[in-house]
């Protein structure tokens, strides 16, 4: 969305991934990097067919569970290939926007924490520490801000869904 | 007609009931201002939420976030250049230039006035659809249901933005997460790689992973050279003056007019309503050099045909129970969960839910007329902060609420792979919107097609013999044929760009 204003000033109908690799112009990506989106499609639509071919096809009047996975495996390979020829054929195509490693692993694991720890330590705790871990993909935050932040959260949190909503989570386990 | 609709009204002044309807439209609003934060990411945090209320009210609280956010997503457009929702991205080429102009405060009231107004015509056709819509939808077999999921999934990945064969693509991967779990004809269990998944993928993990984890992930540690601050707002000439709003009558009429047929249309939406009005004004002014300058009819018309179609979406929502867009979709997905099942046959059985959702968007479009402008402070205030001290209690209220929704820590951790998915999916060109499409459509579409098979001993024909479904069939061929035509045309046209730009640039 922030990305948009950009968008808007250049007046391009882009899409925002592309302006931003506009802005590490003139370097076109090379055969693999093209290669690389249609390829892992093809793979998830041969992963699904070959899974739905165990199950039982039936016929067409009398469809049995396999029929339409098996059908939708067939599509998403032949769409994966036909995106594989479009990308390959276009040397002109938008690099793919670099990925951004540090929020990807501080909000991933600030899920994960959170996942891991509910059933254990209860809501509040994993919370607190969820909040906390993924404040770290902004890398201008500072422990304390963090520690504060989180613990506002936190309360927040309880305050919200516990008090107000009344969820049926503990919030201290066996506390 | 009219009975029904007062009959509606009367189940939307229930306080109890009206509470929810502002609650759903100001919630709808902040969600509009904040950029960053969508409609989908709002509406799948407070689906968890609906489970507490009746369905009515659920109903109620959704619809109005949906059509509220129409509203606030301007308001960010016209201030800070961002847009708040993507249906609001051609308000910023008129509201921002305004807003620079020290015209901020005018430029809000034509927005929200437009809006309105848009809004209403978009409640009024429905009004009018809904009753001949539910006799036509009431004739649907199995067949023409299934022809009408097709065309709404083609409609949604040739139509929308992006390149239409990813977007395709996207819809089949939809339709495949959505065969996750038992068949619903023999219960066979199909793709259950884990004992938790025999339920099926949650629609909640995939929302709020496609569209809320993601987008965390992307502006986390993005801090944009965010120009100036939001620009104050000169409260002093709001009121357009005579002429103004007399130039703005048949803008409005005309955005109107393409959002509601836009919005009626499923697969197509609120956002491609705003991005045609803006085009066909610009091409039928008069004076089209005034656009991009602060120009208010190009503000008008958008303005008016985002929210008009985001009313007229209702229409097959509520009456065939096949939604137009991936927000539609997941609010099908919350009167699925509340255990009732949209389609023709909701406005017989639950007259009161069916004609209440409808008197409350009567109501709700005319509380944001009236918080609009004077709350216009709070919402400057909300623009001011930064996403950075936004984005961890988003992150905690979608934790907790895919938690809640079935006290499944594997839910938890199936929204973070969605999240990294619909991350880098974007980052390789690929739309999420087509996906959550095809999760929620997915099983009509098989459903009906198995039937339609079943009834007819595997005969194709019966598609193209049913009048009705003949129809449809036509419109799904000239949709194919149209989106192949275009997508060469384009391509051949960017090949002319490229051939012209090397002769310019090669040297002399």
């Amino acid at each position: 969305m922030r990305a948009g204003r950009k968008l808007l000033n250049d007046g391009h109908s882009r899409s925002w991934e592309g302006t931003l690799a506009l802005t590490e112009k003139n370097q076109r990506p090379s055969k693999v990097a093209r290669a690389v989106s249609g390829a892992v499609l093809l793979v998830a639509g041969l992963v699904i067919s070959f899974f739905a071919w165990g199950y039982p096809t039936g016929s067409l009047n009398q469809m049995g569970p396999g029929f339409i996975p098996q059908t939708i495996g067939v599509l998403i390979s032949l769409l994966a290939v036909a995106i594989l020829i479009v990308d390959l054929g276009d040397p002109e195509l938008e690099r793919p926007g670099a990925i951004q490693l540090r929020s990807l692993c501080f909000v991933s694991a600030g899920i994960i924490i959170f996942a891991v720890l509910v059933d254990r330590a209860g809501l509040v705790p994993s919370m607190f520490l969820a909040v906390g871990v993924s404040m770290f993909a902004d890398d201008q935050s500072k422990p304390l801000t963090v520690l504060i932040y989180s613990i506002i959260a936190a309360g927040l949190g309880w305050l919200l869904f516990l008090v107000g909503l009344e969820l049926p989570i503990p919030a201290f386990w066996r506390w | 007609m009219l009975d029904q609709f007062i009959l509606g009204l009367s189940v939307v002044m229930q306080p109890n009931v009206l509470v929810y309807a502002f609650f759903g439209v100001f919630l709808g609003q902040l969600i509009g201002v904040l950029p960053g934060v969508g409609a989908i990411t709002a509406i799948s945090l407070l689906l968890p939420v609906t489970f507490y209320l009746d369905a009515t009210s659920s109903m109620i609280l959704l619809a109005g976030i949906y059509y509220g956010s129409q509203y606030g997503g301007s308001i960010a457009s016209i201030l800070l250049n961002l847009p708040g929702t993507p249906s609001s991205v051609v308000t910023c080429l008129e509201g921002y230039p305004l807003a620079q102009s020290n015209r901020a405060g005018l430029a809000l009231f034509v927005a929200a006035f437009s809006s309105f107004l848009g809004g209403m015509v978009g409640v009024a056709i429905l009004v009018l659809a809904a009753i001949p819509m539910t006799v036509i939808a009431l004739k649907f077999g199995a067949p023409e249901y299934a022809m009408l999921v097709i065309i709404g999934l083609l409609a949604a990945s040739m139509i929308g933005a992006g390149s239409q064969i990813r977007s395709l693509a996207m819809v089949v991967l939809g339709i495949a997460l959505g065969l996750v779990g038992a068949d619903a004809t023999t219960g066979y269990y199909r793709f259950v790689a884990m004992p938790e998944l025999a339920d099926g993928i949650s629609l909640v993990s995939l929302a709020m992973g496609l569209f809320g984890v993601s987008e965390v992930i992307r502006h986390a540690s993005r801090r944009p050279a965010r120009g100036a601050p939001p620009l104050s707002v000169n409260m002093r000439d709001v009121i357009p003056t005579r002429a103004q709003a007399k130039s703005l009558i048949f803008p409005i009429m005309r955005g109107s007019s393409i959002g509601s047929f836009f919005g009626a249309l499923p697969g197509t939406g609120a956002a491609i309503a705003s991005f045609m009005a803006y085009a066909l004004e610009k091409r039928f002014s008069r004076n089209p050099e005034k656009f991009g300058k602060g120009h208010l009819p190009g503000l008008a018309a958008p303005e008016s045909a985002n929210n008009a179609a985001s009313q007229t979406g209702f229409i097959p929502t509520l009456t065939l129970g096949v939604p137009g867009d991936a927000v539609m979709a997941l609010i099908i997905g919350a009167l699925i969960l509340n255990g009732i099942i949209p389609g023709p046959r909701l406005i017989v059985d639950q007259p009161e839910l069916f004609w209440g959702v409808i008197a409350s968007f009567f109501v709700g479009n005319i509380i944001l007329l009236l918080i609009n402008i004077p709350l216009i402070k709070i919402w400057v205030l909300l623009l001011r902060i930064p996403y950075q001290k936004l984005y961890p209690m988003i992150l905690l209220m979608i934790c907790v609420g895919v938690y809640s929704h079935r006290t499944s820590v594997t839910d938890v951790l199936l929204t973070l792979a969605f999240g990294v998915l619909g991350y880098l999916m974007k980052n390789y060109r690929f739309e999420p919107a087509p996906v959550l499409l095809g999760f929620v459509l997915g099983p009509l579409l098989e459903d009906n097609f198995r039937r339609t098979m079943l009834l007819y001993g595997g005969d194709f024909t019966i598609f193209g013999t049913r009048p009705i479904s003949a129809i449809l069939s036509i419109c799904s061929v000239i949709l194919i044929v149209w989106a192949i035509w275009s997508g060469l045309s384009q391509r051949r046209k960017t090949a002319r760009d490229t051939m012209k730009r090397n002769t310019l640039t090669s040297p002399r």
